[in-house]
């Protein structure tokens, strides 16, 4: 190829909604262009993480490099750049998206449009990409494959005559979805002499080589030996060398434009390279950055801490190596009455933080005590300053507050219309503020509203997915800051207030609340060998009230020759036990007692 | 030294009672298998005895199941365990409807000194709802005539059972003292897993005893038990003066026994391991740190009634450390009114140090024993914990 024809180049991603099948069909077309054979493929090929391939979702992007014989006689370079599938990462979304001239949208035959086909069609047409509708699973029996065509150029207002049908299980329609790529989507365009120009999509860390980032070249070229600027940055490295995924790392002589590929930066701080920041070069610098850059933002902030305390250092070590290769994860120390040192860490949203928490205890051996999750609230004290408050703990006392403000989201629901009034209702339980509502076909109905961002991460998704039997599907991002009327509910164990229990909650949802919470803690903490009272407070003011029962008797078993080994064997079960729980005062209180809050029947 | 305590068992009843999680098997009362079975122990006790393991056992125990289901072969083993000559205690377990008048004759002829009978109560309705194959007045029968004809006999009764009423059970506590018996032992109804009350209390058809139900019955049933001169020697157990098993309190004291038959476990100290590799050959080599072995005979019945040698039963064997050891006999102890005596507490101190000292300075400043050792009343309801914390002395 010339150095300047990027005539064969079609660099696009898969975008669907969760479940719709974008990792089978990734995969059916890895196998289809011998990328990748298939008595190698471990299924879903491009989730790398085990906890991406347990829970179905990619949480990082990736690049693969394929070659595809087209119909035409020609061969194309396809880069099929995999993006993560969850609102919590739209940032990266939006990043790798622009890094491609194409997406193949999936909408699944029997599910059709719903919130994220939305949300991500829409974040690919504003892109300005060319899209390849494709309509998967026509394997199942209850395919509906018409009437989703029809809702596509509906709901999204997308040609779909050209949708191609598809099964990822069966492989059908994958060499016509491969044509479509070639035919529809757009060669990149840019210029091999101008100054390099390329966009940092992702990056991770390597003990050997440093930093290693996915980029996509706009104009110019890279080699290895090339000294290169990151224009957000402000850093220089001398590029160690550069390759392609296909999809184990294949080094090439230079990365051309148009391409997509990896620069081994040989940087050892992983928080230097940032996603969305632009390459050029050292000496001979493009005029303008790539537009779009912004720093990740954290949203949601959870105390965590070790139940045994010796482990603090080793809390600090896990979350510095996850950071490695997860450069939006932040945290600060925190210290708890109750819990002891901890870190208050922020997460891109509750997805996050549940995979970052599992990592830590799967991968680093720790048992953690999560709390209940928080968001940034700001802060107006009457002396006149604004505080950014992450943790109820350090809310000051409300004598001295003027104001709290606190953060909304502008969401989406898509949900059929006989479910919308039980969506409404959950909405104004939870302090939404309807905005908008549209028919987006007869079995379809957006509903965009205002939410707190606290109301969300409380129980939102679950009763949105259980009271509309799983129909209704959830977008958001963050919208602006609100005054609200807030306060902090505290928790006292045995007349101890706990602080690791505080929150902070709107006014009017204080008392239910705290009725709810106590008796959910009621229902977590076991018995004790005495009384323990629980109470809920507002400042001095005790609001709601439950007593854990003392025990009178427990188990007295018969203890006989072979009873005794049975009887120690259940003593050191019972000790297992309560390693897992945190001693607080004279009161033992299991891990999840931390987050009962999310577990409140009726917030 | 060998073993100071025999004890037999005999896996066979007429019917499972539905909360009953003990190794015992509904077996017809013509069955073969149990004579063959009753048979093969005999047996093994002569075996045993030439392997140096019953040389001079003070106490026996023939439990089970229901011993005397199996009639007149269980005599035959009774005859077979007093003709050791050593014992000075041989109890065998009963049901009412099973001992009948010959049956205890026989039972007190072939040496029988002790009878232990499963009354659970006197209350026909409760019984029923225990499933019991016996009414209040065949108990009732059954107590006056083992009493009569000189046996020391124990009732053994169940509270917090389903329809039970403090007045049921003063009813039932108060009709088995008039018998005239002089040992009674109390345990609440457990809900023990894989059994019928198990399966019944999950589909919620049946409510699990209340630990506060639990906790009122004990104490009324030392109460009652009290004013009638009985005395609380152990949680569960009360005995007129002189008439505390001695059989049990080799369990809680760390005195090695043997146990023969189907879930029969024994124990035996170091001192033993020579005798126990000559009877039980395939048991192996212990390991150079164990101070005790426990063994629990997993052998099944049938097998057991047609291979009676010792070479030809298995075990699930557990050594255990010499601190572990020391801390289930301090663990045992405290089940006793008597409490830990002051040689194993200063054995314990040779082993523990001054960790013993701060659980046990621990365990009575939060009112679990008193200061000579012994459990109060709260340590006993909560056994579980101070149990516990006396079994984490194990490890250092």
């Amino acid at each position: 190829m010339p150095k300047n024809d990027t005539s064969h180049i079609r660099n696009f991603s898969i975008v669907a909604h969760i479940d719709h099948g974008k990792s089978t069909i990734s995969d059916r077309v890895l196998e289809l262009t011998h990328t990748v054979e298939e008595r190698d493929l471990d299924s879903q090929m491009l989730d790398t993480m085990d906890i991406e391939r347990e829970r179905g979702i990619t949480i990082k992007s990736n690049a693969v490099r394929i070659m595809y014989d087209a119909d035409d006689g020609e061969t194309y370079q396809f880069n099929l750049i995999d993006t993560p599938g969850h609102v919590d990462f739209t940032y990266e979304v939006s990043r790798s998206l622009a890094a491609c001239e194409g997406a193949v949208l999936v909408v699944d035959a029997t599910q059709g449009v719903e919130a994220q086909t939305v949300s991500n069609a829409m974040l690919a047409m504003n892109a300005g990409l060319d899209i390849v509708p494709a309509i998967n699973k026509i394997d199942l029996p209850s395919a509906e494959p018409e009437a989703v065509r029809a809702e596509i150029e509906e709901a999204l207002a997308i040609p779909a005559e050209d949708a191609v049908c598809v099964s990822g299980k069966t492989g059908a329609g994958i060499h016509e979805l491969l044509e479509s790529i070639v035919f529809l989507i757009s060669p990149p365009s840019g210029d091999a002499d101008a100054p390099l120009k390329a966009l940092i999509l992702d990056s991770y860390f390597d003990a050997y080589r440093g930093v290693v980032a996915t980029v996509r070249v706009f104009d110019g070229s890279i080699r290895a030996g090339d000294t290169l600027h990151m224009m957000q940055a402000g850093i220089d490295f001398l590029v160690d060398g550069v390759g392609v995924r296909r999809p184990l790392e294949t080094p090439v002589e230079q990365l051309s434009v148009g391409e997509v590929g990896y620069v081994v930066t040989g940087l050892k701080d992983s928080a230097a390279v940032h996603v969305g920041d632009t390459l050029t070069g050292a000496g001979r610098r493009t005029a303008e950055p790539l537009p779009g850059y912004r720093e990740a933002k954290p949203m949601v902030f959870t105390g965590l801490f070790p139940i045994d305390n010796k482990e603090y250092e080793s809390l600090r070590d896990a979350l510095e190596k996850l950071r490695v290769n997860d450069p939006s994860l932040t945290w600060a120390p925190e210290t708890s009455v109750a819990l002891g040192f901890g870190f208050r860490v922020g997460f891109l949203g509750l997805l996050h933080m549940e995979v970052v928490k599992e990592r830590l205890e799967r991968e680093f051996d720790l048992d953690l005590i999560g709390t209940s999750p928080s968001v940034d609230y700001h802060v107006f004290t009457t002396a006149g300053e604004l505080l950014d408050i992450k943790s109820p703990q350090d809310l000051p006392a409300p004598e001295k507050i003027d104001r709290i403000e606190e953060p909304y989201l502008k969401a989406t629901v898509i949900v059929p219309p006989e479910y919308m009034g039980a969506v409404i209702q959950l909405i104004i339980e939870h302090r939404g503020i309807q905005d908008n509502m549209v028919y987006l076909s007869d079995n379809s109905v957006e509903i965009t509203f205002h939410i707190p961002l606290a109301e969300l991460i409380l129980d939102f998704f679950d009763q949105l997915k259980s009271r509309t039997k799983g129909y209704a599907s959830l977008d958001y991002e963050f919208c602006d800051y609100r005054v609200s009327d807030l306060v902090k509910l505290d928790v006292l164990l045995a007349g101890e207030l706990v602080d690791a229990l505080s929150f902070i909650v709107h006014r009017e949802k204080a008392y239910a609340l705290a009725r709810g919470l106590c008796d959910k803690l009621k229902e977590i903490i076991p018995r004790q060998q005495f009384e323990v009272p629980i109470q809920g407070a507002i400042g001095n003011k005790i609001i709601s009230r439950s007593t854990v029962r003392a025990v009178r008797k427990d188990v007295l078993a018969k203890c006989y020759g072979g009873d005794i080994s049975r009887k120690r064997k259940l003593l050191e079960k019972q000790k297992e036990g309560k390693k897992r729980m945190k001693q607080i005062g004279s009161v033992e209180v299991p891990q999840e007692a931390f987050l009962a809050v999310l577990k409140v029947d009726d917030g | 030294m060998s073993a100071h305590a025999l004890y037999l068992h005999v896996p066979f009843c007429k019917s499972k009672c539905p909360y009953c999680d003990f190794v015992s098997f509904a077996t017809r009362r013509d069955d073969p298998l149990m004579e063959a079975y009753i048979n093969s122990l005999a047996f093994q006790i002569g075996e045993a005895a030439e392997a140096g393991l019953l040389e001079a056992p003070a106490t026996a125990y023939i439990g089970g199941g229901t011993p005397s289901y199996a009639g007149e072969s269980i005599v035959g083993l009774a005859s077979r365990t007093a003709s050791l000559g050593s014992l000075s205690e041989l109890t065998l377990e009963a049901n009412p409807e099973s001992l009948t008048f010959d049956l205890s004759m026989m039972l007190r002829e072939s040496g029988v000194s002790r009878l232990s009978i499963g009354v659970q109560s006197l209350d026909d309705a409760e019984l029923s709802a225990l499933g019991r194959a016996h009414d209040a007045k065949t108990a009732r029968q059954a107590l006056n005539r083992a009493v009569e004809l000189g046996f020391d006999v124990s009732a053994d009764l169940m509270c917090a059972i389903p329809l039970q009423t403090s007045s049921s059970w003063l009813d039932t506590l108060e009709g088995v003292l008039a018998t005239g018996v002089s040992h009674v032992s109390v345990y609440p109804l457990m809900i023990e897993e894989g059994t019928a009350f198990a399966r019944a209390v999950e589909a919620g058809e049946q409510v699990a005893p209340d630990d506060g139900d639990e906790a009122l019955r004990m104490e009324e049933a030392e109460a009652v038990l009290s004013s009638y001169g009985f005395a609380r020697y152990e949680v569960a157990s009360y005995a007129k003066e002189g008439h505390n098993c001695l059989h049990n309190r080799a369990y809680w004291t760390g005195i090695s026994y043997l146990g023969l038959g189907t879930g029969a476990a024994s124990m035996f100290g170091r001192e033993d391991f020579p005798a126990l590799a000559c009877a039980f050959p395939q048991l192996g080599m212990p390991p150079a740190d164990a101070a005790r072995i426990r063994l629990s005979c997993t052998t099944d019945r049938t097998y057991l009634a047609a291979h009676p040698a010792l070479s030809e039963q298995s075990f699930e064997v557990e050594y255990l450390s010499l601190r572990e050891s020391l801390a289930e006999d301090l663990m045992l102890g405290t089940r006793m009114s008597c409490g830990i005596s002051p040689t194993l507490v200063s054995r314990a101190r040779d082993v523990m140090g001054a960790q013993l000292d701060d659980c046990l300075s621990g365990l009575i400043a939060d009112g679990y024993l008193v200061e000579s050792l012994a459990p109060t009343r709260r340590g006993w309801l909560l056994g579980n914990e101070l149990y516990g914390r006396l079994w984490e002395l194990s490890s250092g």
